[in-house]
């Protein structure tokens, strides 16, 4: 044991007390929110207002998901696989919400929504200002740029001889897709799908911009933290939160299950073992 | 009469710093072919070219008198075994072998019959179940080969199939593929830096250097001295630095 210390270089030992740093004040903010929120936790359960944020949190947070993918997935095909005009540039446009603040993004929706399309829209029975279709197209505008990134990285790792391979034995452009690329992708979408299933869950500015933040109509879990903190209800608005930690800390164990998971046969692992 | 399965005429590509110079060459039906040349003399670059693997080049490559180009690639009937091999990482032994099969909508009937045939051929009916990630390098290329081959291309592209293998190996596919290429009748052109390869597969042998096509010799006439000095100092297992000439070891030859 005392071999395995003396190797450790004052370089290393800085690291790790940097890192131990680190975890504590991690830590802190995770056990403030467990200790003040497990109390209420029992009784939030029970609460018709939580289970129809956590009901609404879920089911917004499913379908901005599938939509992010569906849109995604075409988008980082077309920039990393197919020569347009112009590409970079619209590279850059779909990604420029990454560096955007949530509430400015949301100020924009409430724009466009609130002109006479969104009116023309709202006619057309596709309420979107104050209805909980905002809220899934709040989410869906803020995860959009970093589904699409994680994608698009995805398929740039695929090695594109291997799609070459594919097409001189007779696979059309879209198997190649879907036999090749696609599985060898799976992993990184798996996860992009979880991560984005997660930020749509804690997704809150943009949403408060277009929504607004209304009981029982248009209340996420991040909402409801949010306006039972602002009427002073503490205890119920720390439930909240345990309950959005609990669910991301499924998503992140779940994320990390399906990282360290390789289909892929090795002899090194043989050699490991 | 021969006919030309390979056309290539004025071609050049510049690909970053690297470019290949005014190629010409003719390959005939049912030839083995090998193009011989250095590490980063081009040879792969005019592999993947023949393959229609670039769309910006000057010149013609033609497969059967067609624009390689204007063929689609599922069309051009061509089979490549990359260096590494390519194989489908995701995909067991028989999966890979039968990719094309399965593109192509076979029954599962015909595909076991194929695979068990080219199982047979190639001797790697005991690995079909295995993973890529599992195999021998001598394993790998031969289901790579079995991939390529079970579809009966008319072109069948090697990038320096053997380099990985160990000098046994290598003797057994020198062997196999040429057993492949009588029983299968396609033309093989594949890239080396390895004159006694190139000798004992070829029928003929191009000569590369920096990035031109030099020479077309008949591989029993690979080390005839010739007026390029170049061509020469390569053959004679020599190479210049700073302007001199230095004498290399060669093992290859």
């Amino acid at each position: 044991m005392r071999e395995r210390f003396s190797v450790f270089s004052l370089f290393e030992i800085i690291t790790i007390v940097i890192t131990v740093i680190v975890i504590s004040f991690t830590s802190v903010l995770i056990v403030a929110i467990v200790l003040k929120g497990l109390p209420y936790l029992g009784q939030a359960f029970y609460s018709e207002e939580v289970q129809f944020a956590v009901k609404m949190s879920l089911f917004t947070a499913s379908i901005s998901t599938i939509i992010c993918m569906a849109l995604a997935i075409p988008t980082a095909y077309a920039l990393t696989r197919t020569a347009f005009p112009f590409k970079k540039l619209c590279q850059m446009m779909i990604e420029l919400p990454l560096s955007m603040p949530y509430l400015v993004l949301g100020l924009s929706l409430l724009i466009i929504f609130s002109s006479d399309f969104g009116k023309a829209l709202k006619e057309l029975g596709f309420k979107v200002v104050f209805d909980k279709n905002g809220i899934i197209i709040a989410q869906t505008v803020v995860n959009l740029p970093y589904v699409v990134r994680f994608i698009r990285t995805a398929f740039e790792e695929v090695d594109e001889r291997l799609e070459f391979i594919s097409g001189s034995l007779g696979a059309a452009k879209w198997e190649r897709f879907i036999t090749i690329t696609l599985p060898l992708s799976k992993n990184a979408i798996i996860t992009t799908i979880i991560l984005a299933w997660s930020r749509g869950l804690g997704e809150f500015g943009a949403t408060l911009m277009l929504v607004g933040a209304t009981r029982m109509k248009t209340e996420t879990l991040t909402t409801s933290v949010y306006l039972n903190l602002a009427t002073g209800d503490t205890g119920a608005s720390m439930a909240s939160a345990t309950i959005i930690l609990i669910i991301s800390l499924i998503s992140l164990f779940l994320t990390n299950w399906i990282g360290r998971k390789n289909p892929q046969e090795s002899r090194m692992k043989d050699v490991n073992r | 009469m021969i006919n030309t399965m390979v056309e290539i005429k004025d071609y050049s590509i510049k690909l970053g710093t690297f470019q290949l110079n005014n190629i010409n060459l003719n390959i005939r039906e049912k030839e083995i072919f090998a193009v011989l040349g250095r590490t980063g003399s081009g040879k792969t670059v005019l592999l993947e070219s023949v393959a229609g693997f670039y769309r910006k080049f000057s010149g013609e490559v033609c497969i059967q008198g067609k624009p390689v180009v204007k063929i689609p690639l599922e069309r051009r009937q061509i089979g490549f075994v990359y260096q590494d091999f390519g194989l489908f990482h995701h995909m067991s032994v028989y999966e890979n072998i039968t990719y094309g099969l399965k593109i192509q909508r076979k029954d599962k009937a015909y595909k076991k019959e194929m695979a068990d045939k080219m199982a047979e051929i190639l001797s790697i009916g005991d690995i079909l179940n295995q993973y890529p990630g599992t195999l021998s390098g001598g394993e790998r290329q031969r289901t790579a080969l079995a991939r390529a081959l079970i579809l009966n291309p008319k072109l069948l592209l090697m990038d320096e199939p053997f380099s990985s293998l160990d000098p046994a190996t290598k003797e057994m596919m020198y062997q196999q593929i040429k057993e492949i290429h009588k029983l299968f009748g396609c033309t093989i052109l594949f890239v080396t830096h390895d004159f006694n390869e190139a000798q004992i597969m070829a029928d003929r042998i191009g000569i590369m250097v920096k990035g031109e096509l030099r020479g077309v010799r008949k591989s029993t006439d690979l080390f005839k001295n010739c007026q390029d000095q170049e061509v020469n100092q390569f053959l004679l297992g020599r190479y210049e630095k700073g302007g001199a000439v230095h004498e290399r070891v060669c093992f290859a030859g």
